[in-house]
């Protein structure tokens, strides 16, 4: 038996690590229970989806007009991909924390912190499990994409592909707040309710402070769930992707900062500041960001293409100040058709809002309430329109740029279907679930490869 | 009577004991587990920590592997200080009553360890051998009887290269005749270079494996020595390792 003096500096391969990872995330009933609750869950969605889809798709059929508006990632995507959001916000933790917490709760951790690979190295490797989890669990949501898509459904890719991405990184979101949360628990109950304060946290905080201003508002845009909207938009907007990595990279780091049982309390303490710190400075960063590319099949988050082109070269800078409260419905319009769309194509585009704090009932009296200032090289105009029918040619005049002409056969066609949704239901709510329970079933009785000197005429020895 | 280290120029003693725990003091809130604990570790020896339950064993183990951050004091690899994120290129910690990875079969759980090691098929089947895996390594980990979760822990403590082994209460759960060959087998190990530290509180256990012994009561050390040492400072000259423990702390 080899004895060396020391246990040798060397490369030690990882595979092994993410291996046992994966095993012990497939050896736990977390995984498979989850499974199993998605499988209805998302099938259900996806039923309800289909129909309200195609009630909506009959009426187009009488006026061809309305078929513009029908698109799969607002009638389909979403509200499946819906359900297992709700999934992973309620479920997916459970899962998550068991990469750990079972080490915790066994003592195993005190063999693990001395194995050969480092602690940031051992928690990588969970998030990467966490991750394989996250596709598992996703089977059913697939099988939602496939069956629409047998049903003669449209799928664009780059707009699905944007929506499954800003899912997965919500997953390894809850994924990397779960470990955080074992990594201070002594045991996964605990563990659990951490998590569970921070995705439910999300939705008190959705629900008590959305449409408020000033600090309020700000609180309300750090709620998980908002990150999930601007991917349902069609949207993939650099300042979210780097402020949720940030996020999943912050959180990682702090249970990377709080697994070692041999670090001190105060050494703890002071790495975890400086890393919320770094975070915070990252967080400030993204939302500096304004590059974003509208995925969206319809562009519905862009003007059309002349206008984008026209605005694009505007040099100077336009400055846009809103007289109407945050929680105004105008102002929610204006926001969507114009001021977002503005931000994104304007190099150098300014809004102000200047009855922050100020409430609809407290303004509506002024006189000036209602209107919207354009200011561009020296020039401004006003409007009370919502509408960037209005808005555009102010801005235009404004800058002494003329009307582009609208080009031709940019419209989106929409995509209505009529399918029969009930035909599905039979995969999600008896197939599937038999596939797993028997996919669980041999998992747990899957004999081990025993190593042949140790197997003695067909028999272990 | 002189000690190596009086006796013995400075390399020469860093080779004979390598490891050197120096004035470890710990304290959990108001109650102090260790009391300036200090003492060596030689090269090839079987160590005993002795002591009742409650004496600090656990905890003297934990802070020497740098599972538990100490109050003060310090470990030594060959006179240089061994920081507490580098014990585990040193030190493999052994805990009591663990259970690795219970959902996994026998031989998934040493198969990880031996490749995280990087050691080869054949030192994995000679591991499994020494230590009498051969007959549960289909089984989980969860089903296993104490002494065999036990058996498992010894072998993922020889699959590290690690030069110093601590472990915590190693013959709990072993009957006599299992006691017997696992003593054998580290007597083996140990004379080809490897140290064993081992916690016992079975006093019969370790005076039949152990080269040298620490008393340890109420977190402090009450002595250091092999059998005869501790006998001639009680000046008890045919008294057991009990007689001599109840008369030292």
């Amino acid at each position: 038996m080899r004895s060396p003096d020391v246990a040798p500096a060397r490369r030690v391969s990882l595979l092994p690590l993410l291996a046992k990872e994966v095993v012990e995330l497939l050896s736990g009933r977390a995984l498979w229970t989850m499974l199993l609750i998605l499988c209805p869950l998302v099938g259900f969605s996806f039923f309800q989806a289909v129909a309200l889809y195609g009630e909506a798709s009959a009426a187009a059929r009488d006026q061809p007009q309305l078929a513009s508006s029908l698109s799969p990632l607002d009638g389909i995507l979403v509200p499946t991909f819906g359900a297992f959001y709700v999934a992973v916000t309620l479920l997916f933790p459970f899962v998550a924390i068991r990469a750990l917490g079972r080490e915790k709760e066994t003592g195993t951790l005190k063999l693990l912190v001395q194995l050969p690979y480092r602690i940031p190295t051992l928690i990588a490797s969970k998030l990467t499990a966490i991750i394989v989890a996250w596709l598992i669990a996703a089977i059913s949501v697939a099988a939602a994409l496939v069956f629409w898509r047998l049903f003669g459904g449209h799928l664009n890719l780059l707009e699905t592909s944007n929506l499954l991405f800003g899912h997965l990184l919500y997953g390894l979101l809850i994924g990397a707040i779960a470990l955080f949360a074992a990594a201070i628990s002594d045991n996964s109950a605990t563990a659990a309710i951490v998590t569970l304060v921070f995705t439910i946290g999300s939705w008190v905080l959705d629900f008590l402070l959305a449409g408020q201003s000033g600090a309020l508002g700000w609180i309300s845009r750090l709620s998980l769930t908002q990150a999930l909207r601007t991917f349902e938009q069609g949207l993939l907007s650099a300042a979210l992707v780097l402020g949720m990595c940030s996020a999943i990279t912050g959180f990682a780091t702090l249970a990377a900062i709080w697994l070692h049982p041999g670090t001190s309390l105060h050494k703890k303490l002071a790495r975890t500041i400086l890393c919320v710190g770094l975070a915070g400075v990252l967080l400030a960063v993204a939302t500096q960001l304004r590059a974003s590319s509208d995925v969206s099949e319809d562009k519905r988050n862009s003007f059309p293409t002349a206008d984008q082109r026209a605005l694009a070269g505007l040099n100077k800078s336009l400055i846009v100040t809103v007289h109407l409260a945050p929680e105004d419905p105008r102002y929610v319009d204006l926001q969507r058709n114009v001021l977002s769309k503005l931000e994104r194509v304007v190099p150098n585009a300014t809004i102000r809002l200047v009855t922050i704090g100020q409430s609809v009932i407290g303004s509506a009296g002024e006189v000036s309430y209602g209107e919207i200032e354009y200011s561009y090289g020296g020039h401004s105009a006003r409007s009370r329109s919502t509408s960037h029918r209005e808005a555009l040619p102010l801005i235009y005049g404004l800058a002494g740029v003329p009307v582009p002409t609208p080009q031709a056969g940019e419209d989106y066609p929409g995509y209505p279907l009529v399918a029969d949704g009930w035909i599905a239901l039979p995969w999600f709510f008896v197939a599937l679930p038999l596939l797993i329970a028997v996919a669980w079933w041999r998992w747990n009785c899957h004999a081990p490869r025993i190593p042949a000197q140790f197997v003695k005429n067909g028999d272990q020895l | 009577m002189m000690s190596d280290a009086q006796t013995l120029p400075l390399a020469e003693q860093a080779a004979a004991a390598p490891l050197k725990v120096v004035g470890i003091t710990k304290w959990y809130s108001e109650q102090r587990a260790l009391a300036d604990v200090s003492f060596d570790i030689r090269r090839g020896e079987i160590l005993g920590l002795i002591g009742p339950n409650g004496s600090g064993k656990t905890t003297l183990l934990e802070t020497v592997a740098g599972l538990l951050p100490v109050d003060a004091g310090s470990v030594l690899w060959q006179r240089s200080l061994l920081p507490q994120h580098r014990r585990r290129e040193v030190v493999f910690y052994l805990p009591d009553g663990v259970r690795p990875w219970d959902g996994r079969h026998v031989i998934g759980v040493l198969e990880f360890f031996a490749s995280a090691f990087g050691r080869r098929a054949a030192e994995l089947d000679e591991v499994t051998r020494s230590v009498g895996l051969e007959e549960v390594l289909g089984k989980h980990v969860f089903a296993l009887s104490k002494g065999y979760a036990r058996r498992l822990m010894l072998a993922l403590a020889l699959l590290t290269p690690h030069p110093v082994l601590l472990m915590d209460e190693p013959f709990d759960g072993f009957d006599i005749r299992q006691t017997r060959e696992i003593m054998t087998l580290m007597r083996r190990i140990a004379a080809q270079g490897r140290t064993f530290t081992l916690a016992i509180h079975q006093l019969i256990d370790a005076e039949r494996v152990c080269d040298r012994f620490i008393l340890l009561a109420d977190g402090r050390v009450c002595g250091i020595g092999s059998l005869d040492d501790l006998r001639t400072r009680t000046g008890q000259t045919t008294a057991s390792l009990e007689d001599v423990f109840l008369a030292l702390t």
